[in-house]
């Protein structure tokens, strides 16, 4: 990000053509509409089996004694990690200079901010008492890692929203009087989160300052809510979890997830908002490269996570290596492994891999993997504890995730898709000052669509 | 057809027998012939299946249910005729003296609750026959009570455990009995000494260990009892005696610590956590307050 802006691009005749083709998809038609009460019957499906969670306790779940974590916390490990991909694209990609994320950057935003609010929810999810969660912040200790997750977490979310506001408020004094084809609610909105932005040298000036503050604290911060995630596993003593490197394993983890679920919004923004001017294909060749730089990191993180205990085969790592390698999680474990990381790996090397239709689905074959990823680090090692399990019920033996339990996760990604579609439908989903202002300063560069 | 049928099933049985034979466990023959001198009552199998759960269910399950734990060779399920074979003796004698993973359990439970517990384990036994031991008396002489008492000398080189028993208003020292005696302590009594017989002034003299640790005023809870429980029934006696070296340790919760409460969190924690949030925190206001300045720039 500049530390000054240009404000000739204003008077630039470009702005007017790149803000009417980014405005045009904003408000509310009817395919819209119909997405939404979609997905808002969906969510009541799944709010009605958070109801009988309330109502009958955690029983109604697969959770019991041994495995108290399932996929709840897993849930919350893909929330939190693909919530990361904000930090790496606008801070560290952005501040580093990389002049092409400029259009992808608030997609990264809206990623940040629904995951890592919906993330707080999914904990909730997990509690039997969820009227005791003021309890946190009452009787919390300092020492515990879960409150350094919780304040984490909040504070990752704030910075995430904040950063979304902000870069947002010149592209609010932009849409002033271009926007007469929404409603008048939304022109409102508007007017409220311009913040009497004048387009003023003063104002940006401020502007820059506070995103670069946000852009440098939200790299510490997403560090910091990745890492404690993974120390309320490592932090313990069991077999899969008892590991020095999972903070930065966890973090390459978050990063892969991240990227392929901005790489399925660029896709979706591409296509259906008719934006092929602003995410190119030139965007997807960058995004795949990404994708295979952090998969390499991650792969070569996975190879030190299981290689290194598998060599030495200490009795309690030997049975849960065995359990992925050969055992009942062999078969999730390989495919998460080759679907997830090796082959898209593989594939990504290859330039008519890195075009927008293929990538499209070599994200989403990630972004499932890896979901299943965080349930493998979760679910085994809580099956598997030091004490032999006896004097309990078969069903206690084996992790069974119940119906319930799979609403109510269905209910909290629904919630995501819910908030990312708001965002994207409603306000711009690239930011037409950034670009204009890029336009207007090489005039001569014309992107490849 | 049949023939070859029984064959088999016979030599499934050797061949069980083989694998789940293990090395046979010697009693000796006066331990395996003792019986218990009374009659187990029914408050008697009470008790013993609270001892039970509370010392041996972990390992041997709950008995008929064959939910033993996973060990090799496996405890035998009480109700088994493993365990159902053995003499009343024997099973005392396994329970009191423990082999491999089945610990001993003479420091932990006194003759009598033993017996409570075989009292128990006999419920699960449709053919069991109480055999009684007849009752010993001691060189003929009965007493109304017999007690221990606990002493040390001035200087806390010995410990005296004396011997008396009481019949109407005669008291009598009582010669020629073991006592033991133990430093009570987390997870199992600490023999002190040896086992030493009373002496003609019915005395028995224990020395005093030099570094046994007691509290921060030096003193030991000690307990003596007589060897044979038979005799006289359960001779005991508890008593706090400053025998020993004055140990002041501080407990688990009371330095600032990671398991702490959260009033004594670890100071580097503290400042870690609160300047962490403070520095984040305060910028995020910084922040707020710029969009103000932006907000008033617009006016």
């Amino acid at each position: 990000m500049a530390s000054e802006v240009n404000t000739k691009f204003l008077q630039d005749k470009r702005l007017d053509r790149i803000a009417s083709d980014i405005l045009r998809p904003v408000g509310v038609d009817r395919s819209f509409l119909i997405w939404m009460s979609s997905l808002t019957m969906l969510l009541f499906v799944c709010l009605y089996a958070y109801y009988i969670q309330l109502d009958k306790g955690l029983i109604v779940t697969g959770l019991r004694d041994y495995v108290s974590w399932g996929m709840y916390i897993s849930n919350f490990v893909f929330f939190v990690a693909t919530s990361l991909v904000g930090m790496l694209i606008s801070s560290v990609l952005g501040m580093m200079g990389y002049k092409w994320v400029k259009p992808i950057g608030r997609i990264a935003e809206i990623i940040a901010v629904a995951f890592s609010a919906v993330a707080g929810i999914v904990i909730v999810s997990d509690m039997g008492r969820p009227e005791r969660l003021p309890f946190v912040f009452m009787f919390g200790r300092i020492q515990s890692p879960i409150l350094w997750d919780v304040t984490v977490v909040t504070t990752y979310m704030t910075l995430s929203i904040l950063l979304y506001v902000f870069t947002m408020i010149p592209d609010m004094a932009i849409s002033r009087g271009r926007i007469g084809h929404t409603p008048p609610w939304l022109q409102k909105t508007y007017e409220l989160l311009s913040f009497n932005f004048q387009h003023k040298p003063e104002q940006y000036k401020i502007l820059l300052k506070a995103v670069r503050i946000l852009l440098i604290l939200i790299v510490p911060t997403a560090f910091a809510i990745h890492t404690v995630t993974s120390w309320l596993f490592a932090v313990t003593t069991r077999p899969g979890w008892d590991s020095t490197i999972f903070g930065p394993y966890f973090l390459t983890g978050a990063f892969v997830a991240g990227s392929s679920a901005v790489i399925i919004l660029m896709f979706i923004v591409r296509n259906n908002y008719k934006l092929s001017r602003y995410i190119t294909v030139e965007h997807f060749d960058k995004m795949g490269k990404l994708l295979f730089l952090v998969s390499i990191v991650y792969f070569y993180f996975n190879l030190n996570e299981y290689l290194v205990p598998a060599y030495k085969m200490k009795t309690f790592e030997a049975r849960h290596l065995i359990e992925l390698f050969t055992g009942e999680f062999a078969f999730m474990f390989w495919s998460v492994q080759l679907l997830g990381l090796i082959i898209p790996m593989i594939l990504l090397l290859f330039k008519s891999m890195r075009k927008p239709a293929p990538m499209f689905i070599i994200a989403i074959v990630v972004l499932i993997a890896s979901w299943f990823k965080r349930l493998l680090i979760v679910v085994p090692t809580m099956e598997a504890p030091f004490l032999p399990k006896q004097n309990v019920p078969d069903a206690w033996m084996v992790y069974h995730p119940t119906i319930v339990e799979s609403a109510i996760t269905v209910g909290t990604i629904t919630l995501a898709v819910m908030i990312i579609s708001v965002l994207m439908k409603l306000f711009p989903v690239i930011p037409i000052w950034e670009i204009a202002e890029e336009e207007s300063a090489h005039p001569d560069q014309q992107p490849v669509e | 057809m049949i023939l070859k049928s029984i064959f088999f099933v016979l030599l499934n049985f050797i061949v069980a027998g083989l694998f789940a034979q293990t090395t046979p466990w010697d009693v000796p023959a006066d331990r395996s012939a003792k019986l218990s001198t009374t009659a187990f009552t029914d408050q008697n199998r009470n008790t013993g299946r609270n001892l039970y759960q509370a010392n041996c269910k972990s390992c041997h399950g709950d008995p008929g249910k064959n939910n033993v734990i996973k060990l090799v060779p496996p405890p035998p399920d009480p109700a088994a005729t493993q365990l159902q074979q053995n003499t009343d003796g024997s099973l005392h004698f396994k329970i009191s003296e423990g082999r491999g993973a089945m610990p001993s359990f003479k420091n932990i439970l006194n003759s009598a609750e033993i017996w409570n517990i075989i009292a128990f384990l006999r419920t699960f036994n449709k053919d069991y026959q109480q055999q009684l031991a007849v009752k010993p008396t001691f060189g003929g002489e009965v007493f109304d009570k017999v007690e221990l008492k606990l002493t040390a000398d001035q200087t806390h080189t010995t410990i005296v455990a004396q011997l008396t028993g009481f019949k109407g208003s005669l008291v009598k020292p009582i010669a020629g009995l073991e006592v033991k005696l133990f430093a009570v302590r987390y997870f199992g009594n600490l023999m002190v000494d040896k086992p030493m017989d009373t002496n003609a002034e019915g005395k028995a003299l224990f020395s005093c260990p030099k570094n046994l640790p007691g509290d921060a005023s030096g003193n030991v809870s000690l307990v003596a009892q007589l060897s044979n429980e038979e005799l006289f029934g359960l001779v005991k006696t508890e008593s706090t005696l400053a025998i020993g070296l004055p140990t002041d340790r501080p407990p688990l919760n009371e330095p600032r610590a990671l398991w702490n409460v959260v009033q004594k969190t670890p100071v580097w924690l503290l400042i870690s956590y609160l300047a962490s949030v403070l520095v984040v925190w305060g910028f995020i206001v910084v922040v707020l307050l710029k969009l103000r300045t932006i907000s008033k720039l617009g006016e």
